[in-house]
């Protein structure tokens, strides 16, 4: 691999050009655990802010397993490559590790059927390093690092439960994908996270209960979010595409939006890397020496700096 | 019966007079290398006393892909011969009289397309096509779980199945349009218990699925069940098996009788033909499989009323290489010398009154019933394809029987006990007892596809092409638009593209989900360490891709081997089956792997090699990914595989996953910092 921060440019320069060495590179740089990584890592950032691109959007694609979310980003993915002849899409699929032994399984790969080399596509697997799925420690950097190469990054996560509120702090936009219930509403309520979603997607809907699901989900929806019933609920079939397109309207309406200011999520995904890396005691230090993570992100300018100045304060501290 | 009292241990005929059974038929499954060079094989085969064919197709022809297209390449002519179309029949069957032969064809995901070749070769010949006899294997539900040969999704696979019954039964009235297989499930590990439940309820759902179309007068369904036939495996364990044969015989009187009210016993008999098994065959001192082999066969033959109807048997040196044609006259010898020089076929049913036996039955039954039930109150078979269960529970008896042989509680004589032992004479022949396809089979076969597509009539093909999609959209019978097309000299590829398009392709639950092995113990542990130790090397968990390119589709090693490794701490990307050496590349690419493992057992591992390493290097990640293989690889390719950059190569003899493992992580600590 290169090294150093040559090597660094030279593969910014291949990644603008979506080269797929040089992503995967890169990608791995903003997972690597190593001190020596996180400097690295703030001067590519530093470097990819040179040049301005359009801007992209982070979309959450979340649901229980068995829900046919692979299978639908599948069809997904080919049909915004159609809809778009320049637009460029960057999966990440996260998938849990095994308590045990740490490792895990990354098995999403299988139902993808992509044509082998087309640059516009990449997909990439992450292990959360958790038990429940839900967000990686790395997953909020590798999106950063995905947003200013690719137009659409799809950020895909298993499991249901309170690591999926990450999710929501990602993205621009959240869909939950669900399959038909057999029974009522009260199903719904319990095998969701409703107050997660920007969007529903109701798979498989070519199955036979699709049609009484949709209604109790309305009414799920209407009782959980009161608020919020004008929420769309999108149904797909992965298998005969029904909706497909609706699905990629839907999405490419969130790329053309302009996007809210990104400064809220760098301080919350800063905290959770001051808590994962230096535990309470740092976050501690965070809020009572250092202002806070807002204004320690605002002051460094961007999260990988600020992960940066952090790390050598404390360093100097000695860790 | 004859009004003289004869005793108790002689067989009868209708004239009373004491004889013996006819004997079962005698089949080896072959054909490699070209059309022409498997005819030849058939008519020396047949000269030898073989009497019955069964014909092995190639990967491509398998899964439906002409032998010119880019992912059929590496598999061209090696595990059996390629068929593009009417022209390869013709000279596959040359001189060979098919109307007074019993043709089995082991054809899955292209069935129908390969029925309506030897229907249109029978037309073109002037024969009566009422006459032929035989057997499309066509069971894709065990092509799901275990061989890996599916096109399509299974409600489109289940249709076409269902269609050439209702063909077969008027039109070829002695043809079996479908093979249960339980085979296969077998050598996925299936227990008996597992191989009786999942082969009856395989068999259940597609009766239901024929009674539900309704295209079957009340007589014709009656008939249309005495059609169905089995093929099913032998085991090692001779006398459960023999008992596996009768419980079969057993439950399927009962299913066929209690469900479908079959009232002729004719049409409720348990009609079966076996090859025994190849999974318990060693690649450490292959001699001894000759006698596995014997074993096998006796447990399929030894009780007459559970007799197979055909045998097939594997070759001694299996787990080393595709059989030479020496290895199989040698297996049909052993049938031979079973059926005409023992006094088997003299006598009534052995077992009948055996109180060890009946009990060891009815045990069996009550397992497999328990286990139908289980899969009928989910929702039949295809529902527990769909929601992985049946897969889930096949890798998990391997995992177990992997477990119990790497344990030494499962002993395998040569392979982990007795291991010492003098070297095999038999291996040191100049061609090293192996198999060697003839390498310019891919050439042959590309040739004659491009003469066919010269010759033939494009407008006949472009109409066959659109009638043959037009049946596949309007839910018409598609037996007849594809005999046309084949009479048209449409292409294998050509057939399936079009069905493609009409039913899309299907891609599997992997089974590997929450599996656990039993692997425990100081050397996990040890392992563990290792590749933790890796991490502030790599700077992340090491990453592994492991998958299966090519066509052929035993996918539960490879599975295995994904499970292990994330049992000692990597990361795993699976990427599944069917792939070609691009998207294998294109995963360790994307993914910046550290190694791919590359699961190959169809002897293609040369040329997959060459292209895996050729895509790494287009991608500049020859020196950053390294490569293992595993698969059957004969041991004189070692060298060359190292030559080309593998790092490993591991066989069947490598049956010790936390071995494997070990070796993996070394690689990685090599190349690593």
């Amino acid at each position: 691999m290169e090294d150093g921060e040559r090597g660094d440019l030279a593969l910014i320069d291949g990644a603008r050009a979506l080269d797929k060495h040089s992503v995967a590179a890169l990608i791995s740089l903003f997972e690597d655990m190593r001190p020596e990584a996180v400097p690295r890592r703030a001067a590519v950032v530093d470097q990819l802010g040179r040049q301005a691109r359009p801007p992209s959007a982070i979309l959450g694609i979340t649901g229980a397993p068995g829900s046919g979310k692979s299978s639908l980003l599948a069809r997904v993915s080919l049909r915004l490559l159609e809809k778009d002849p320049v637009l460029s899409v960057a999966i990440l699929a996260v998938d849990p590790s095994s308590p045990i032994s740490g490792g895990a399984l990354l098995g999403d790969r299988t139902r993808m059927n992509f044509p082998s080399w087309e640059k516009r596509l990449f997909f990439r697997s992450q292990a959360s390093a958790t038990e429940l799925g839900g967000l990686g420690p790395w997953t909020f950097q590798v999106s950063r690092l995905l947003e200013a190469l690719f137009d659409v990054v799809i950020i895909e996560t298993v499991g249901i439960g309170q690591s999926e509120a990450d999710v929501r702090h990602l993205a621009d936009r959240v869909y939950l994908v669900m399959q038909p219930l057999a029974g009522d509403e009260i199903q719904f309520l319990k095998a969701g996270i409703m107050e997660i979603p920007h969007a529903f997607v109701l798979n498989k809907s070519d199955e036979p209960t699709a049609a009484r699901s949709y209604h109790a989900l309305r009414s799920s929806i209407a009782l959980a979010r009161p608020d919020a019933d004008d929420i769309p609920i999108l149904r797909t079939s992965a298998r005969n595409g029904t909706g497909i397109d609706e699905l990629c309207d839907d999405m490419l309406a969130a790329v053309r939006r302009p996007r809210a200011p990104t400064h809220d999520k760098e301080a919350y995904f800063f905290e959770r890397w001051v808590r994962d890396e230096w535990g309470r005691s740092g976050v501690r230090l965070l809020e009572r020496e250092w202002g806070g993570a807002e204004s320690f992100v605002a002051s460094a300018r961007s999260f990988e700096r600020a992960q940066a100045d952090f790390s050598s304060r404390l360093g100097d501290r000695g860790r | 019966m004859a009004e003289t009292k004869h005793p108790a241990h002689q067989i009868v005929d209708k004239e009373g007079k004491v004889t013996r059974d006819p004997t079962w038929i005698f089949r080896t499954y072959s054909g490699h290398s070209s059309p022409k060079a498997s005819n030849e094989l058939y008519r020396a085969n047949l000269a030898k006393g073989q009497t019955g064919l069964s014909i092995a197709f190639d990967l491509a022809t398998q899964c439906g892909y002409d032998s010119d297209d880019r992912i059929a390449r590496p598999e061209v002519g090696k595990v059996g011969v390629p068929i593009n179309s009417l022209d390869d029949f013709h000279v596959l069957f040359d001189a060979i009289p098919i109307e007074k032969m019993n043709t089995s064809m082991t054809i899955n995901g292209t069935a129908m397309w390969v029925l309506s070749l030897y229907v249109a070769l029978a037309r073109e010949r002037g024969l009566d096509v009422q006459k032929l006899t035989g057997t499309t294997q066509n069971d894709l539900i065990k092509e799901y779980l275990a061989r890996g040969t599916y096109i399509f999704p299974p409600e489109h696979s289940l249709r076409i199945i269902a269609e050439m019954y209702e063909f077969c039964l008027r039109e070829m009235p002695e043809w079996n349009a479908s093979n249960i297989c339980s085979y296969h499930l077998q050598e996925a590990a299936a227990t008996p218990a597992q191989e009786l439940a999942f082969a009856l309820a395989n068999a259940i759902g597609l009766l239901d699925l024929l009674r539900e179309r309704g295209n079957f007068s009340a007589v014709e369904f009656e008939q249309a069940v005495g059609r169905i036939s089995f093929f099913v495996n032998s085991g090692i364990r001779f006398v459960e098996e023999m008992c596996k044969m009768r419980a079969f015989t057993e439950l399927w009187d009962e299913i066929t009788r209690e469900r479908y009210g079959v009232k002729n016993p004719k049409y409720r008999r348990f009609r079966y033909g076996v090859q025994v098994n190849s999974l318990g065959l060693t690649e450490a001192q292959p001699e001894n499989n000759a006698w596995r082999i014997l074993i096998e066969a006796l447990g399929v033959t030894l009780s007459r009323d559970a007799r197979c109807r055909a045998l097939q048997l594997p070759t001694w040196n299996e787990a080393l290489s595709l059989p030479r044609p020496w290895d199989q006259q040698w297996s049909l010898r052993l049938q031979q010398v079973l059926a005409y020089e023992t006094d088997l076929l003299e006598y009534p049913d052995l077992f009948e009154g055996s109180i060890v036996v009946r009990s060891k039955v009815d045990d069996l039954k009550r397992q497999a019933m328990e286990e139908i039930d289980n899969i009928l109150d989910m929702g039949g078979v295809k529902a527990a394809i769909e929601s992985g269960y049946m897969k889930s529970a096949l890798v998990r008896s391997m995992t177990k029987r992997m477990g119990a042989i790497n344990s030494g509680e499962q002993i395998v004589v040569g392979m982990n006990k007795w291991t010492e032992g003098i070297a095999s004479p038999l291996l040191s022949g100049a061609d090293g007892g192996l198999f060697k396809v003839d390498e310019s089979a891919a050439r042959l076969a590309v040739e004659g596809l491009a003469l066919t597509r010269k010759q033939r009539d494009a407008g006949r093909v472009d109409r066959a092409l659109a009638a043959l999609k037009e049946a596949a959209r309007t839910g018409k019978n598609m037996m007849e638009p594809s005999i046309e097309c084949a009479l048209a000299r449409v292409t294998t590829g050509e057939w399936a593209k079009a069905l493609r398009g009409v039913f899309g392709e299907y891609r599997p639950a992997t089974g590997i989900d929450g599996q656990k092995l039993g692997l425990e113990g100081d050397r996990v542990d040890r392992v563990r360490a290792r590749v933790e130790g890796l991490i502030p090397r790599l700077g992340r968990r090491p990453r592994l891709v492991v998958g299966k390119p090519g066509l052929d589709g035993h996918s539960n090693g490879a599975e295995v081997i994904a499970v292990s490794a994330r049992h000692v701490g990597f990361d795993v990307i699976y990427s599944g089956i069917r792939l070609s050496p691009e998207e294998i590349v294109r995963s360790a690419v994307e993914e910046d792997a550290d190694l791919i493992g590359a699961s190959v057992l169809s002897g293609s591992h040369l040329e997959l090699a060459d292209q895996i390493m050729e895509g790494l290097r287009e991608h500049r990640a020859q020196d950053r990914v390294k490569v293992v293989f595993g698969g059957i690889i004969p041991l004189s390719d070692f060298e060359k595989l190292f030559a080309k950059g593998v790092k490993k190569v591991f066989t069947p003899s490598d049956y010790s996953l936390i071995d494997i493992m070990e070796s993996i992580v070394s690689v990685l600590e090599e190349g690593a910092g």
